[in-house]
């Protein structure tokens, strides 16, 4: 009861969001937070549960480890609760659908720790996971994170082949949706708004919000929609840290190089 | 073209592809990820805020491991080897790195050693009056400087902010301040290191120190050689093992060492130690970067050498000397 209440108000909450498509985005309850800190925590505090929002009945889930295995997951309504990574690294959460001949997809990464493999996240991202697929490229470290105001690169692929002339929606929870197409080898750039509201100082006191890039294309009359979201972060540059003042007191460092260089020609510091 | 046959060309050609290896090698060379990095421990300044390097130095895991790890010890009762065990595969690494190449690293590898040597060569170019050494006695001064940064910054501080003594900025304190995170990051592009952060009086200050000290090592390197590297932490963390290095500076002196210090003119690092009388003695300075530049400019035949285990790979003569002299004089016009 308490996990359909939640649903519902995520969803009042996003509406307009990601309208008419498939897409992941954490569950924010007390349950797949706790899940989560018994794995040993996933990458930046997220919680273990996610939903599936705009999911029909047919959907299918499936996680991708690092190293290239899959796990089938099961909903629980429209969510489903990641099982304990017995890897670390980059695992891709795929959801899809097949509602009145559309194909519907899902993609999001996620960093979760446990024994290192030696497999590289290009292999992950390389690896076809939906008929239509939007793939980071790259995909951040897993010590960095997508953040606002910096701009990012991203590949459509249709059957494992770049897309051209794509459309990308952007949208975040609080920018209305803009859309970029791809070049002739299906790729795009963009650059995360600095759309956060009320701006603490300070890394730790700024929640995440959400991004989704939404991609829709049409073949023999079947229209294949698919989507990749991901959380982005305040920019620090942006509040409370300034880049030009940073680039004066290294002026001040230079020109304090400098005075020590006369000091030495008069024969201060000579061996 | 004979020119180009010195033990400093050499130098140059590793230094500069080791460059491209550790600030762009993610692009280049491998793919993206953390997960393509050869050791994540290498006893250089190769920086892991720089998100196309191909590696990155000891110096983060280890104060993350201080923080989150070791303070355990203090915070939560935890087990000895539960919060040692991270800082012990990451000084084992370094222990097996510096038996393969010693303090070669920073003198042959270390991206931000390199940088300062290309500044030191614009000085030259530029016409900038070269300090030829530092006096002994400043030397001396400047020496203790890298232990309290190896002691404070890398594993003091780390270890009182995992505790809660100290704030979550103090968690990495010598990453804040390092001039390797300034400099590899501008070099891909990047300037969102350069910031003065107002998130609070500690984030204020380190991020202060580490602007000024950017722009004053910058300056300084047009007329002292090496200005950073004599505070670098990696050095007392590559002393702890530069026993076992396989590779060492050896000195077999004779009564002319009392009178010629070339030696210690050419060292970058104004170890004035290198000067003294030893039979067939290792020599490796804490301060050494293994440069070779003292075998290059020695007059003696077989006085000083480069060893690897038991084979000598270089040793000093008055015909390399010569030669080397001579390019010193046609580079410096």
């Amino acid at each position: 009861m308490k996990n359909t209440l939640l649903i519902l108000l995520l969803g009042t909450s996003l509406w307009g969001y990601g309208e008419g498509a498939l897409y992941w985005t954490p569950h924010g309850c007390d349950e797949g937070k706790a899940a989560a800190s018994k794995h040993g925590g996933h990458g930046k505090g997220e919680s273990a549960m996610f939903a599936a929002m705009n999911l029909d009945g047919n959907a299918t889930a499936r996680l991708v480890s690092p190293d290239l295995s899959v796990k089938e997951l099961r909903f629980n309504q429209n969510t489903v609760m990641l099982p304990a990574p017995k890897i670390g690294g980059y695992y891709a959460m795929v959801a899809e659908s097949n509602v009145s001949g559309n194909v519907y997809s899902a993609v999001r990464y996620l960093s979760l720790h446990g024994r290192p493999v030696k497999v590289s996240p290009t292999k992950l991202t390389a690896a076809p996971k939906a008929a239509l697929e939007i793939v980071p490229d790259p995909l951040h470290r897993e010590h960095d994170r997508y953040t606002a105001s910096k701009s990012y690169r991203f590949l459509v692929r249709f059957e494992n082949k770049p897309l051209g002339n794509a459309n990308v929606t952007l949208e975040t929870h609080n920018t209305p949706a803009r859309t970029v197409k791809t070049d002739a080898s299906g790729s795009l750039s963009l650059t995360l708004p600095n759309d956060f509201k009320n701006v603490r100082t300070g890394r730790s006191e700024n929640k995440s919000s959400e991004f989704l890039l939404t991609v829709r294309y049409d073949e023999d009359m079947t229209q294949y929609v698919s989507t990749f979201s991901m959380p982005y972060y305040v920019n620090p540059n942006d509040y409370w840290q300034s880049q030009s003042l940073g680039a004066g007191a290294i002026f001040i460092g230079f020109l304090g190089g400098l005075f020590l260089y006369r000091r030495s020609k008069k024969g201060v510091n000579h061996g | 073209m004979d020119k180009l046959l010195t033990l400093t060309a050499l130098r140059r050609v590793v230094q500069l592809s080791a460059f491209v290896f550790f600030v762009y090698g993610a692009m280049l060379f491998t793919t993206f990820y953390t997960g393509d990095k050869l050791t994540q421990a290498l006893p250089a300044l190769s920086c892991a805020y720089d998100m196309s390097g191909g590696d990155y130095c000891a110096l983060i895991p280890l104060q993350h491991q201080m923080d989150h790890r070791v303070s355990t010890l203090f915070t939560q009762n935890a087990g000895v080897m539960e919060a040692l065990m991270g800082t012990l595969i990451t000084i084992a690494t370094v222990a097996v790195l510096i038996l393969i190449l010693n303090k070669a690293f920073c003198g042959w590898l270390c991206p931000l050693g390199f940088f300062q040597e290309t500044i030191s060569m614009i000085g030259t170019k530029l016409g900038i009056t070269q300090i030829v050494s530092l006096s002994r006695d400043t030397v001396n001064k400047i020496r203790p400087i890298k232990w309290f940064v190896f002691l404070f910054l890398v594993l003091i501080f780390p270890i009182l902010a995992g505790i809660g003594l100290l704030g979550h900025e103090w968690g990495s304190p010598f990453c804040s301040i390092c001039p390797s995170r300034i400099m590899t990051t501008a070099m891909t592009g990047d300037m969102n290191q350069i910031y003065i952060s107002q998130a609070g009086w500690g984030y204020f200050a380190l991020s202060l120190i580490a602007d000024l000290m950017f722009g004053l090592m910058i300056a300084l390197a047009l007329f002292v050689r090496q200005p950073f590297c004599r505070i670098c932490p990696i050095l007392p963390l590559q002393t702890l093992f530069k026993k076992i290095g396989l590779l060492r500076l050896v000195k077999n002196g004779d009564s002319h060492c009392d009178s010629c210090s070339n030696c210690v003119k050419a060292c970058p690092m104004d170890i004035y130690e290198i000067q003294n009388q030893t039979v067939a003695e290792n020599i490796t300075h804490t301060d050494c970067t293994l440069c070779g530049r003292c075998i290059e400019f020695c007059p003696h035949d077989g006085v000083m050498s480069f060893k690897y285990g038991p084979i000598t790979l270089l040793s000093s003569s008055k015909e390399s000397f010569k030669k080397r002299t001579k390019i010193d004089k046609w580079w410096k016009g």
